[in-house]
C-alpha cells in the first residue's frame, strides 16, 4: 500500500512529507483510505450483485416481508466502533500534540514572528538575543515592512524578510502568527502545517522539521525527466534545468539552473527549442521545491501570495542568521 | 379517479379548470401571481433549473482558466465586462474571484434549495398527504415573489463597475467588509432568500402536520414528505441567525461598524482608524456556520426523499427500514446544529472545542449512513425496473456514499490540517451535491413530469442524458480528491502558480474537459424536458403504477387536486402484497382498479 | 379570497396541535424569531467578553434608561390592550375592540416617538478621538465629545465640546483641533464603538418589528368591519395571531432594555 504513502516529489498525490509530526497526519489519511475503500467496496460489491439478481424479468416478482438485516447491523455497529478508535487514538492525540504542546525552553526553540498581509508574507527573527524589537505602523515603509523600530535595543540582531524564509531542521521551530489586514493561513504543505491568520489574533504554531531535510538534500531528490512531447510550460514553470542542454549546432539552449522561459510564450519557445535538437526528455529540478501558501481566499491576487522556504542544517542557520545580522547593522551604520 | 375528467394540459404547465368557482381567473392571476401550489411548484422549477444553468455556466469559464490560466477566454472572452477580463479577454484575479463566489451563492441559494423545497415539496407535497393546496396560499405566492427579487438583486450586481461580491460564497470578514464588488447586493439578496424561505418552511410545516388526509398517520407518511418536515424545521430555526449575521455585516459595510472588524487593521499600509475595533471575524464564522452547516443537510434530505420514492416504485417491495429512515431523518435534523464548527478547525481552536465538534461530527455521519443502508438492502429480493427515474437513483447512491466518506478525513482535526482549504473539500461537497443531490432532482423531475404535464418524457433521451452525465460528471470531480492530496488550494486564479500546484496540472485539465462535456450532455435533457412538455406521449394518472397519493389524482391535476377527498388505507410503499391481482396496493382506495 | 382551494382547518383546530393553522404558524414564526433576536444577543455576549478591559461602556453612561423605562410602560399597556382587543371580539363587541386596537397602535407609535429622540440625539452628538492627549478644562484628555462639529477633508476640527462631568447639554465655546492631532470623528451612531453597534442594531431590528406589527394593527383596524361581516371567527383569530406576534415584540424589548441599558 505504499503507493497511499508520499514521495520525494510533488505529483498527483501527498507531497514529500518533511516534518516530525507529519508522519502521523499521513498515517491517519492511509488509515481512514484504507477504511474508505473497504466499505466502498464491499457496498460495491453487494450493490452490483442486487442490481444483476434482482433486475425486473417474467416469473421473477419481488418479494413483499423485509429481508432480515442482521448483517447490516453488525457492519453499522463495527463503522461506529471503527470511527471511535480512529477519533480517540489517531486523531486526537496528534492534534493535542499539534496544539498543546509547544516546545520546552530547553528545547531551544527558534521563534519567528510572522505577519500576512495581502499579498505576501513577512518574517521578523528576533536573533540571538531572543527578544523581538518594538514595531509600530508608522514606521512602516518599503525598506522597513514590519515597521520595525531601531531605536529599541532589542531591534539590533533582528531581521525581516518579504516572502523569504529560512528555517533550520533538527531543531524546533515556534511560529507566531498575525494578519495586517483580512484573514490568511499559513501553509507550508510539505510540513503538514495549515494555521488560519485571523486580524486581531496573534496564534502560534509549532513544529520540527526532519535533520536531514535541507533544500540541498530535498532538490537532490527531486530531480525528474519529462517527457517532451506531453509536457505542457505549465507543469514545469518552476522548475530549473539539472544540466545544459545545446542545440545542434552547439549553442546553449537553456543551462544547468536556468527557468526554462518565464511565462507562457516563451516557454513554448525553448520546449520546441529542445525538441528540434533531437531532446525526447529534459532533466529538471524545483528551483525552490519548498513553499509557504496562503491557504485562505484574501483578495484578487491570492494565488500570488507565496513565499520561498529555505531549510538549513542548524549550524549552517546559525552562520546565515550571523551574516544577515552583519549585513544589516553595516547597511544601518551607512545610512547614519 | 384516473382521467375521468383529466383536464387539458397546455404548454407544460398546470393550470386545471377553476372547478369549485364556476369562473376563469385572469391570465396574470392564473399563472404570475398565482396562489395556486402547482403554479407556484412550477414557477420555482423553471427559475431555479435557470439559476442552475447560470450558475453552470459561471463554471465554464472559470475551468478554463483553470486549464489554461493566463490565456484569453474563447468566443465571448472580449465581450465580458472590465471587472471580468482584461483588455485580450483573459480572466482577471476579480473577475475569477467574482464567478467563484456567485457560482457557490447561486448553485446553493438560487439553485438547489428552491429546486428541491420551493420547487418538488411545493408541487408534491400536498398532493402526497391529500390536500387540496397549502395551508398559506397567498404566503406560498409571496415566498415566491420575494425569491425572484432576491436572485435578481444578486445577479444584478454583475453589472455593477466593480462587478459581483467576490469573498466567496462563505464571505468572510474583514476580507468581505473591505473588499470592492457587489458584496452589498449580496447580502441585500440574501436577506431577501433567507425571509422567502422562513415564509415557505412554516408553510410546509403546517400544511404537513395540519392537513393530512384521514388515515394518513405521521408513520403512513411517504419518506418524501418526512424528508421536506425535517428540512423545514432546519430551513426555520437555522437561517435566522445567518440574517442576523448578513444585517451586521451590512451595517459594517455601509454604516461603518466593527462587528467583525478587530482594531488596528492596516490596508494596504494605511492604518484603517476609521473603524471603532472591537470586533472579531471569527464570530462571523461561527454564525454563517451555524446555518451553512444545517444548510448542507437541507440540500442533501429532499433528494433522498426523492430517491426513496423512486426507489419504493421501481423495486416493486417496500422500502426497508422505513421506521430507521424516519428515526434516522430526525435525528440527522438535531444533530446538523452542533457540526457546525468543523468548518473553522483552523482558526485556531482549542483541543476542548474541537473534540466536541469532531464528536459530534462523527456521530453524524451515522444517520447519514444508516439512510444510505436502507436504501441499499431496499434491492434485495426486489424486481428493479430501470426506468430513467431509477437509473439517477441508483446512481445516486454511490455517488453519495463517495461524498459522505470523504467526509471523514475533513471531519477529523488531523487529516484535516493537511486537507483543509484544498480541492479534497471541494471534491467531497460536490460529490454529495452534484452527482447526489442533482441526480435525485433529475431523479425527480423524470418521474413527476408525468403528473404535472401529463405527457411522458422521452426514455432514450433521458438515458442518453444519464450516461452521459454520469461518466463526465465523475470525470470532473474525481481528479479533486487527488487535486487534493497533492495540496492544491482552493480558490486559486492559477494552480500552477504554486510549485504543488503546478505538478497536478494535468487534473486539472481532465476536470475541465469533463465539466464542458458534461454541459454538453445535459443538451439531450433540455430538449426533452420542452418537447415532451408540448408533444410527449400522453398518459393517465398513474403510469408508474405508484402507490402514493398523489398518483390518484388526475395528470394534471385541477385546481384543488383532488375530484373527491382522498383517504389512506394503508402505507405508502404496499408493493408485491401477496395475494392480490396487482403488485401495488395504492393508499387511496379510489385508486385501485 | 375566492381564488384559493377550501383548506382543512383554516378556523377550526386540529385534535393534534389544538391549533388552527394560522396560530400554528405564528408560534413557528415565533420560534425562528427567537433564534433572530437570539443571535443578536449571542453576538452581544461574545463581543463584550471578548472586548479588553475598560473598553465596553456601562449602558447608563451613553443611554438614557429614564427613556428607555418610559417606553417600557408604553409596550406592557400596548401588550395589554391587545389582549382586551381580542377579548372584545370575543364578547361580540367590535366598536370596543377596535377601540382597543387604536390604542395599542398608539402606544407603539408614542415608543416609536421616543425611540426617535433617543437616536437622533445620538446621532448629532459627536465623539472626536485624539492622536495625542491634550489638555481640556484642567485634564489630560484623549477623546473630546460635543456638539455643532465642523469636519472637513483638510482641515482643523472644531467642536462645541459638552461640560467635563455630567450634563451632556451644557456646553463649551467652540474649540478647535489640528487636524494632525484628530485620529477619528463620529457621532454616537453605530460606527461610535461595538456597544452602539449592538445597540442600534438590536434596537433597530426590534423597531422595524414594532412598525411591522403597526403596519398590521392599522389595517386591521380599517378593515374589521369588513372582515367581521364575512366571518366572525377569522377576524377574532387575525386579532389573536397578531396578538401573539406582539406580545414576542414587548417580550424581546424585556430582555434588549436590561441587557443594553442597565448593564
Amino acid at each position: 500500500m505504499m503507493l497511499l504513502a508520499s514521495d520525494t516529489r510533488y505529483g498527483n498525490w501527498l507531497p514529500p512529507q518533511l516534518s516530525t509530526h507529519g508522519d502521523k497526519i499521513d498515517h491517519l489519511i492511509f488509515v481512514l483510505h484504507v477504511f474508505m475503500a473497504v466499505l466502498f467496496f464491499g457496498w460495491g460489491v453487494y450493490f452490483t450483485y442486487c442490481l444483476v439478481k434482482f433486475r425486473a424479468r417474467t416469473g421473477h416478482a419481488a418479494t413483499y416481508e423485509p429481508v432480515k438485516g442482521g448483517a447490516s447491523k453488525l457492519i453499522e455497529v463495527a463503522v461506529i466502533v471503527f470511527e471511535l478508535i480512529v477519533l480517540f487514538a489517531l486523531s486526537m492525540p496528534v492534534w493535542a500534540d499539534y496544539k498543546n504542546k509547544p516546545p520546552a525552553a530547553s528545547e531551544n526553540p527558534l521563534t519567528v514572528h510572522v505577519h500576512s498581509k495581502q499579498f505576501e508574507w513577512q518574517f521578523h527573527y528576533c536573533g540571538p538575543d531572543g527578544q523581538f524589537g518594538k514595531t509600530d505602523p508608522k514606521l512602516i515603509s518599503t525598506s522597513n515592512f514590519i515597521g520595525l523600530d531601531e531605536n529599541d535595543p532589542n531591534s539590533k540582531d533582528d531581521l525581516q524578510f518579504v516572502n523569504d524564509c529560512h528555517l533550520p531542521t533538527g531543531r524546533p521551530i515556534r511560529m507566531e502568527i498575525f494578519a495586517r489586514d483580512v484573514i490568511h493561513s499559513l501553509s507550508i504543505p510539505t510540513m503538514r502545517v495549515k494555521q488560519d491568520a485571523i486580524p486581531g489574533m496573534r496564534i502560534p504554531i509549532w513544529f520540527t522539521i526532519n535533520k536531514d531535510a535541507t533544500t540541498a538534500n530535498v532538490s537532490k531528490g527531486m530531480v525528474q525527466e519529462f517527457p517532451l512531447a506531453r509536457t505542457t510550460w505549465y507543469r514545469i514553470r518552476h522548475h530549473v534545468a539539472a544540466q545544459d542542454y545545446k542545440n545542434k549546432a552547439g549553442d546553449i539552449i537553456v543551462k544547468a539552473g536556468d527557468y526554462l522561459g518565464n511565462d507562457l510564450a516563451s516557454g513554448k519557445e525553448i520546449i520546441q527549442k529542445l525538441r528540434d535538437a533531437g531532446n525526447e526528455t529534459v532533466s529538471l529540478r524545483p528551483g525552490n521545491p519548498l513553499e509557504i501558501v496562503c491557504a485562505q481566499l484574501c483578495g484578487n491576487n491570492h494565488y500570488t501570495m507565496k513565499a520561498q522556504l529555505k531549510t538549513l542544517t542548524a549550524d549552517e542557520f546559525e552562520a546565515w542568521q550571523a551574516e544577515e545580522i552583519k549585513k544589516k547593522n553595516t547597511e544601518l551604520e551607512v545610512d547614519f | 379517479m384516473s382521467g375521468a375528467h383529466a383536464a387539458h394540459s397546455h404548454a407544460g404547465h398546470d393550470h386545471g379548470h377553476d372547478h369549485s368557482h364556476g369562473h376563469e381567473l385572469p391570465f396574470w392571476r392564473k399563472y404570475i401571481f398565482s396562489v395556486d401550489h402547482k403554479v407556484i411548484g412550477v414557477q420555482y422549477t423553471i427559475t431555479s433549473l435557470l439559476f442552475l444553468l447560470f450558475g453552470f455556466a459561471l463554471m465554464w469559464v472559470m475551468r478554463f482558466q483553470l486549464a489554461y490560466p493566463g490565456q484569453p477566454i474563447p468566443l465571448i472572452g472580449k465581450m465580458l465586462g472590465a471587472s471580468l477580463v482584461d483588455s485580450t479577454g483573459v480572466l482577471i484575479g476579480n473577475g475569477y474571484n467574482a464567478f467563484g463566489a456567485m457560482h457557490g451563492t447561486i448553485m446553493v441559494f438560487l439553485g438547489i434549495v428552491p429546486l428541491a423545497v420551493g420547487g418538488f415539496g411545493n408541487y408534491v407535497l400536498p398532493l402526497q398527504i391529500g390536500a387540496p393546496d397549502m395551508a398559506f396560499p397567498r404566503l406560498n405566492m409571496m415566498s415566491y415573489w420575494v425569491y425572484l427579487p432576491g436572485g435578481l438583486i444578486m445577479l444584478a450586481s454583475f453589472f455593477t463597475r466593480d462587478g459581483a461580491a467576490q469573498s466567496g460564497w462563505t464571505s468572510y470578514p474583514p476580507l468581505s467588509v473591505v473588499n470592492i464588488g457587489g458584496q452589498t447586493w449580496w447580502l441585500i439578496g440574501m436577506v431577501f432568500l433567507i425571509t422567502s424561505s422562513l415564509l415557505g418552511s412554516v408553510n410546509f410545516i403546517v400544511t404537513t402536520v395540519q392537513l393530512r388526509v384521514k388515515g394518513l398517520s405521521f408513520f403512513r407518511l411517504p419518506f418524501f414528505v418526512w424528508a421536506q418536515l425535517v428540512t423545514s424545521f432546519l430551513l426555520l430555526l437555522a437561517f435566522p441567525p445567518l440574517e442576523a449575521a448578513a444585517v451586521m455585516q451590512l451595517m459594517d459595510r455601509v454604516a461603518g461598524t466593527s462587528f467583525f472588524m478587530p482594531g488596528g487593521l492596516i490596508i494596504t499600509d494605511v492604518v484603517q482608524n476609521q473603524y471603532s475595533g472591537g470586533g472579531s471575524p471569527v464570530l462571523w464564522q461561527h454564525l454563517f456556520w451555524f446555518l451553512a452547516h444545517p444548510e448542507v443537510y437541507v440540500l442533501i434530505l429532499p433528494g433522498m426523499g426523492i430517491i426513496a420514492e423512486v426507489i419504493a416504485n421501481n423495486t416493486r417491495k417496500p422500502l426497508w427500514g422505513y421506521k430507521a429512515l424516519v428515526y434516522s431523518a430526525i435525528f440527522l435534523g438535531f444533530m446538523s446544529f452542533i457540526v457546525w464548527a468543523h468548518h473553522m478547525f483552523m482558526t485556531g481552536m482549542g483541543t476542548t472545542l474541537s473534540t466536541f465538534f469532531q464528536f459530534t461530527t462523527m456521530v453524524i455521519s451515522v444517520p447519514s449512513i444508516i439512510i444510505l443502508t436502507c436504501f441499499i438492502i431496499s434491492l434485495w429480493g426486489a424486481s428493479i425496473r430501470y426506468t430513467v427515474p431509477m437509473l439517477f437513483a441508483l446512481s445516486f447512491l454511490p455517488m453519495f456514499a463517495i461524498g459522505g466518506l470523504t467526509g471523514l478525513p475533513l471531519g477529523l482535526t488531523a487529516s484535516d490540517i493537511h486537507l483543509h482549504d484544498t480541492y479534497y473539500v471541494i471534491g467531497h461537497f460536490h460529490y454529495v451535491v452534484a452527482p447526489g443531490t442533482i441526480f435525485a432532482m433529475f431523479a425527480g423531475i423524470y418521474y413527476w413530469f408525468p403528473k404535472v404535464t401529463g405527457r411522458t418524457m422521452s426514455s432514450l433521451l433521458g438515458k442518453i442524458h444519464w450516461f452521459f452525465s454520469f461518466i463526465f460528471i465523475n470525470g470532473v470531480f474525481m481528479p479533486m480528491f487527488f487535486q487534493g492530496m497533492a495540496g492544491i488550494l482552493r480558490r486559486q486564479y492559477d494552480q500552477s502558480y504554486q510549485l504543488h500546484g503546478a505538478s497536478a496540472q494535468g487534473l486539472s485539465l481532465m476536470a475541465s474537459w469533463s465539466a464542458w462535456c458534461l454541459g454538453l450532455a445535459q443538451i439531450p435533457f433540455i430538449i426533452n424536458f420542452f418537447y415532451s412538455a408540448f408533444a410527449g406521449k400522453k398518459v393517465g394518472n398513474n403510469p408508474w403504477e405508484a402507490t402514493t397519493l398523489e398518483w390518484s389524482a388526475p395528470s394534471p391535476p385541477p385546481h384543488g387536486n383532488f375530484a373527491t377527498v382522498p383517504v389512506a388505507q394503508c402505507g405508502p410503499y404496499e408493493y408485491s402484497v401477496p395475494g392480490r391481482k396487482t403488485d401495488f396496493l395504492p393508499q387511496n382506495p379510489a385508486l385501485e382498479a | 379570497m375566492s381564488d384559493t382551494a377550501i383548506i382543512p382547518h383554516d378556523v377550526e383546530p386540529h385534535p393534534l396541535t389544538g391549533m388552527y393553522n394560522g396560530k400554528f404558524g405564528l408560534w413557528l414564526f415565533l420560534a425562528s424569531e427567537v433564534m433572530l433576536f437570539g443571535a443578536l444577543f449571542s453576538s452581544y455576549v461574545l463581543l463584550r467578553t471578548g472586548a479588553p478591559e475598560g473598553t465596553w461602556p456601562r449602558g447608563e453612561e451613553i443611554l438614557n434608561w429614564k427613556l428607555a423605562m418610559l417606553n417600557t410602560m408604553f409596550l406592557i399597556t400596548s401588550s395589554v390592550t391587545m389582549v382586551m382587543a381580542w377579548a372584545e371580539l370575543k364578547m361580540n363587541r367590535l366598536g370596543k375592540a377596535k377601540q382597543m386596537l387604536a390604542i395599542t397602535f398608539a402606544l407603539a407609535g408614542a415608543f416609536m416617538v421616543v425611540k426617535y429622540f433617543e437616536y437622533s440625539d445620538k446621532l448629532h452628538h459627536y465623539q472626536v478621538e485624539l492622536v495625542a492627549p491634550m489638555m481640556h478644562d484642567g485634564h489630560e484628555v484623549m477623546r473630546i465629545t460635543g456638539h455643532n462639529v465642523v469636519n472637513k477633508e483638510g482641515e482643523d476640527v472644531t467642536i462645541e465640546p459638552d461640560a467635563h462631568g455630567g450634563d451632556a447639554n451644557a456646553k463649551h465655546a467652540p474649540i478647535t483641533i489640528e487636524r494632525s492631532n484628530v485620529k477619528r470623528v463620529t457621532t454616537f451612531g453605530p460606527a461610535h464603538s461595538t456597544f452602539l453597534a449592538v445597540y442600534f442594531t438590536l434596537t433597530g431590528l426590534h423597531g422595524l418589528h414594532i412598525v411591522g406589527g403597526m403596519v398590521v394593527i392599522g389595517y386591521l383596524i380599517f378593515a374589521a368591519d369588513r372582515i367581521w361581516k364575512w366571518n366572525h371567527e377569522k377576524l377574532i383569530n387575525r386579532v389573536e395571531c397578531t396578538g401573539l406576534y406582539w406580545h414576542f415584540v414587548d417580550l424581546v424589548w424585556i430582555f434588549l432594555f436590561p441587557v443594553l441599558y442597565l448593564l
